[in-house]
This record gives C-alpha cells, structure tokens and sequence, in this order.
C-alpha cells in the first residue's frame, strides 16, 4: 500500500513537470511567431482569442482531426514508433533538472550524464522516420540530419566535460550550488568559451535555424518528417521544441547559475533579489535563452552542410580541448574566485 | 517490488535478445538489439554500476547502434540471401556458440566472480560516494597502464577507419571559405585602359 | 541509490505511454480516407522512381565511426573531471597522454582531409 501510494505521488509529481512542460511548448510556438513577425515588421497571429493568445490551442485542435496519412511504401511499424522515439527522451531528460533549490524529481549522482545520454538518444526518432517513411526527400533529410547530430554531440560532451571539472559533481543541483554567488561567479565567465561551443552545439542539436538544413523548406521539403501528417507530425513538432527548452534549461543549470538571483550573495541587493522565488529566476534565465533561438532564426542565413560539417569538427572541437586543458591548470592552480 | 522490476527487465532482455537473430528486417533487427542495450543498461544499475549502465546507453545505445543503423539501412542487404545463410553458417556458428558458452561458465561458475572472494570485497566503500567518483580515483592511478592502451586502440581504430573508408573524389569543386575572405580587389579585377575611338558605332 | 531512478522509470513510461495517447488520439479523431495519391511518397510532381532507400557516400559512415570513438573519450573524461581535485598532478598527466595520443589521431584526420566534406 505505502508502495502504492509512492508511486501515486511521483506520478503526480511527474505530472507537474509534464503539464507546465507542455504549456511552455505550446506558448513557445507562439511566442516565436509573434516575435519572428515583430522582427519582419509583421503582427504575427491575432485572430484566435484576443492578440491571437488562444492560437496555440486552435492549432492543437486542429492538428488532431487531421487524417494520420501512412505512405503505401512505409513500414508500419517504424514510421509509428519513430515520433514516439523522439519524444520520449526530449521529455525523460526532464527527470533530473532542478528547478529550484530541492525542486527536483530526482536527484541522482550521474545527473549530467544521465541527461547526455538521452539526448544522444534523440538520433534515433530522426533515421527512424526518414528511413520508414521511405520517400527520398525524408531519407535525404535524416542522414544529413544524423551526421549533424552526431557531429555536435561530440562538442557538446567536450563542454560538459569543462563543466563536470569545474563543479567536480555530475549531480545537476551540485553544479548549481557549486556556483553560488553573483553574476560574475557563475560559470560561464571562466568556461567562456565552453558556454559558447555548448550553445551553438545546442542550437545545431536540436536542428534549429542557423542549423537547420535538415528541414530546410526551401531545398528538402520538410526533411525526416516530410510524410507526416497529424498528430504524428505533431509529436515531432512537441519533441523538438521540448527539447529547446531543455537545452536552455541546461545552459542556465550549467552555465549561468541556475536558481541563483544575478546578486546572490552581495550585501545589500543579494537579500532583496533573493526575495524572488527560485523558480522565477529559473524561468526568467530560460525564457531569455529561448529568446536567443527565435532571434537566430529571425536574423541568420541557414549554413550550407559543409560548412555545418567544418564548424562542428573543425572549430567546435579544437577550440573545447584547448579549454579543457586550459582549465585543468587553472583548477590545479586554484585560479581565481572559482577555484580555490 | 524490486525483485519484480528485475524480471521485468530481464525478460524483456532476453525476448529481445532472441528478437534480434529472428527478425526477419535488418532494421527491426537493429532496434531490437538497441533494446536489449536498453534493458541490460538498466539491470547493470539495479547492480549498483550506476555509470556502467549510463554509459552502456550512451556509447552503444547512443553511437554503435547509430552506426549499426547507418550500414543496415544504407547497404541494399538481399532478405533472402540472409535467410539461406541462416543454415548454412550453422555449422560454424554452433561451435563458436557452444565455446563461448563454456568459456562464460568457466569464469561464473568457478567462483572467481564470487564478490566474496574479489580482493576489493571487504574494503570499506563509504556511502555517500558516487559510483563514478569511486571509478575515477582508480582508473587515472592504479589502472592507468590500461586507461594510456585504450587511448592507442582508439587511435588504431581512427587510422584503420579512415584508411578503410576513405576515398578521395576526383573534380569535386569546392569553397575555402579563408580563401574567399582574403580576396582582394587586385586578384579578380583587372582595368584595362582602350584608346578611345576605334569604332565610333560601337554604342 | 535505486529508489531515485524508480522515478526516471516512471518518466521514461510516462513519455512513452503519452505519445502512444497522442497518436491513437489523432487516430481516432481524424478522418481515414485514403487513396493512391494520397499515399504515394511525396515528391515534386512526378510519380516516384527508383528505391527512396539509396546508397548514401561512405563519408556518412566515416563520421559515424569516428563519432564512436570521440564518445568513448568523452565517457573516458567524465570521471576523470570529476575527481581532478583528488588525483592532482599524476591524474593530469595521465590524461594528457591519453588526450595527445587521440590528438595524434585527429591531426591525421584532419591532414587525410577526412573532415573535409565536399
């Protein structure tokens, strides 16, 4: 019964991240229209609700009754089970991320590993259904795709590595409490370039615009998911936006002091900011990442593969092992406020 | 409720072991093996190998297989071709089967895996530390002979892969993107001084 | 230790089983009237020809190899990071020849023009 009653109660607790989870998605898709046209001087929706507020929602409904169309050539099978791939690990990384000090699911050890590995395991949604669907655009689509997740995951672990030295924990709480402090002793100013090489290889990961040939419209289509339809196209569409606000969630644990008010701990401000709830300060560093994805994609041309290809192994790569080393010895130093 | 999550878990294992080497699709072969990888990932943390069992995901589940994937899907392997050579391979399969076999109970059932006989066995592990940290703080010290070999067999392996797969393509046309920046006026642009009127109807 | 990842499992499900609502939904929301066109594969205009399941350049597969290998590192750097405080000078040292054997490595890839996509 006591057994019972546990699992009743991490359900309920699971639901209260999902829940939120999926609102965020759903206002994210929103906000980036609004924000894209504010960009190009247009108005962006505001016929559904008032300025266009219950847009979200009326896609929502309408994506459900459509018609889940299945190719004549697919397999079955993979081309059902490919969204579902997807979006389970976009949503299962969320088991670790602490929202606020103790706000957590879970707290294991290997936090940051544990979060590593689902994303590596987002590849899978993405060779499934191009492969399933067997249509040459989709097939085109998720090699280029594979290659470029593949790629940037590389420079991606590197810069996790740097973080992982610097806090000397994997747990996710631990790499937030280890940067307790204002502003300037956060992470991401002696992991400088880390922090940078994590979030272009985070924008490149998720698929997203300066990176996102792997749907480019304009030459592939739609790319892997070219044949869906739906609801199908609609959970790779929930994937792959959960998983924006993953990676920035991530940016702000590892990089920008998670919880912690930018005053923390200075005499005066520090215990008037600290006031503000955890959370808040939480969202409010997570909304400001999201941010920065819909201006890249207002802003920048779309890469050609090579270059993607060069930048990722070429730049990305070289530049995170010389930090990493650089770091070893300011950390056997004991070099600055951060490493004593 | 452990013991039963372990079954679970073990069972799943094992149908999708057998899976593996019955599916008739390559790819559905494929997925299946990434879900034995899975489920054993997830038995090794019931073990207590907390980073054993996330690293089993995201080197095997999340690159091996992906490459497994590549080559399945992208090579044209004939079904029927494979079928036949279920059979006929049999007779070297079995052999190697059956010595793997004995080889693996040699080492179980002889008790050198008993953790009562290990020589860490009745060393103190304090409680709060991590899996990981207890790995690392031997791995870099006393294993480090073996930690410096893996380094020269992953070299190995990157030499051998690019010598294996590697072809050139002759008359590809590409961009140097450095090349491109560094363009300066005098290298494209030549102006050329004509006397003024050869032909007047030029125009 | 494995009472924090029942959770996870749980979550794990919880994904899992919330895709498989989602789409049964759109099953049995929507309409279901298929027809040839309809589920031909998409492709500008023309019926499709040939297999959509082609050979792809073996650049593909390179990467995904040396992608294998450059994992592995990184799985070999985790615990390494984590205890640099304990194993001090002797833990760097040994990394720095495990990291400048795989250098050696990457500078060949490089020179081989293996990184180079064409």
């Amino acid at each position: 019964m006591a057994e019972l009653i546990e699992l009743v109660w991490i359900l309920t607790k699971i639901g209260a991240i999902l829940g939120p989870l999926i609102l965020s998605v759903a206002y994210l898709t929103y906000a980036e229209r609004k924000i894209i046209g504010w960009i190009q001087n247009r108005n962006g929706p505001n016929r559904v609700g008032p300025m266009g507020l219950l847009q979200p929602f009326a896609d929502v409904f309408k994506l459900m009754f459509k018609e889940v169309v299945l190719p004549s050539n697919a397999n079955r099978f993979l081309f059902l089970v490919a969204p579902l791939l997807s979006l389970m690990p976009a949503l299962a990384a969320w088991a670790v991320i602490p929202f606020g000090a103790g706000l957590v699911l879970t707290d294991i050890n290997a936090g940051l590993l544990y979060v590593l590995a689902m994303t590596s395991l987002g590849v899978y949604g993405v060779i499934l259904a191009g492969w399933a669907a067997n249509s040459k655009y989709s097939m085109l689509g998720a090699m280029r795709s594979a290659a470029q997740i593949v790629s940037y995951e590389i420079a991606m672990g590197f810069a996790l590595v740097g973080v992982l030295m610097a806090a000397g924990t994997m747990n996710m709480s631990g790499i937030v409490q280890s940067q307790a402090g204002p502003i300037w002793n956060w992470f991401w100013l002696p992991l400088l370039p880390l922090f940078v090489v994590y979030w272009i290889s985070g924008v490149a990961e998720t698929n997203r615009a300066p990176f996102d040939v792997a749907e480019g419209e304009s030459e592939i289509v739609a790319g892997f998911h070219v044949e869906y339809s739906g609801v199908a196209f609609a959970v790779f569409f929930l994937a792959e936006y959960a998983n924006m606000i993953l990676i920035s969630g991530l940016a702000v644990i590892l990089f920008m002091g998670g919880w912690y008010s930018p005053f923390h701990g200075l005499p005066v401000l520090g215990p008037v900011f600290d006031l503000v709830p955890d959370l808040v300060w939480f969202v409010i560093k997570v909304a400001g990442f999201l941010y920065l994805y819909l201006w890249f994609r207002a802003t920048f041309p779309r890469y050609r593969y090579d270059q993607i290809m060069r930048l990722g192994w070429k730049v990305l790569i070289p530049v995170t092992v010389v930090w990493l080393v650089v770091l070893a010895l300011m950390i056997l130093a004991g070099f600055g406020p951060w490493f004593d | 409720m452990t013991l039963f999550i372990f079954y679970c878990f073990a069972a799943v294992l094992i149908f999708a072991a057998t899976m593996v080497i019955t599916a008739r699709n390559p790819v559905h072969a494929a997925m299946y093996l990434v879900l034995a990888f899975f489920n054993s990932a997830a038995l090794w943390i019931m073990a207590g190998a907390e980073f054993l069992g996330i690293v089993l995901v995201l080197v095997y589940v999340g690159a091996v297989m992906v490459l497994f994937l590549f080559v399945v899907m992208m090579l044209d392997i004939n079904l029927e071709k494979l079928r036949e050579g279920f059979v006929r391979h049999l007779y070297i399969g079995l052999p190697i089967a059956v010595v793997m076999v004995v080889q693996m109970l040699l080492v179980v059932g002889s008790g050198i895996m008993d953790p009562a006989t290990l020589p860490s066995g009745d060393l103190p592990i304090p409680e709060d530390a991590g899996n990981t940290a207890l790995l690392g703080s031997v791995l870099y010290t006393v294993y480090v002979y073996p930690f410096e070999l893996a380094a020269v067999i992953l070299l190995v392996a990157i030499i051998a892969a690019i010598m294996l797969t590697l072809r050139r393509r002759e008359g590809t046309k590409h961009q140097d993107p450095g090349r491109q920046v560094k363009v300066r006026k005098e290298d494209r642009l030549r102006t050329v001084d004509l006397p003024r009127n050869q032909q007047s109807g030029s125009r | 230790m494995l009472e924090a990842y029942l959770p996870i499992l749980l979550f794990i499900i919880v994904g899992l089983g919330m895709g498989v609502v989602l789409i049964t939904v759109g099953f049995v929301l929507g309409p279901h009237r298929p027809n040839d066109e309809k589920l031909s594969p998409y492709e500008c205009g023309f019926e499709a020809f040939e297999d959509s399941r082609m050979k792809f350049d073996v650049r593909y597969y390179l990467v995904a190899i040396l992608f294998i290998i450059f994992d592995l590192e990184i799985a070999f750097l985790f615990p390494w990071a984590i205890v640099l405080d304990e194993i001090g000078l002797f833990g760097f040292g040994a990394m720095a020849v495990f990291l400048g054997i795989l250098l050696i490595g990457f500078l060949y890839e490089w020179k081989k023009g293996a990184l180079e996509w064409e």
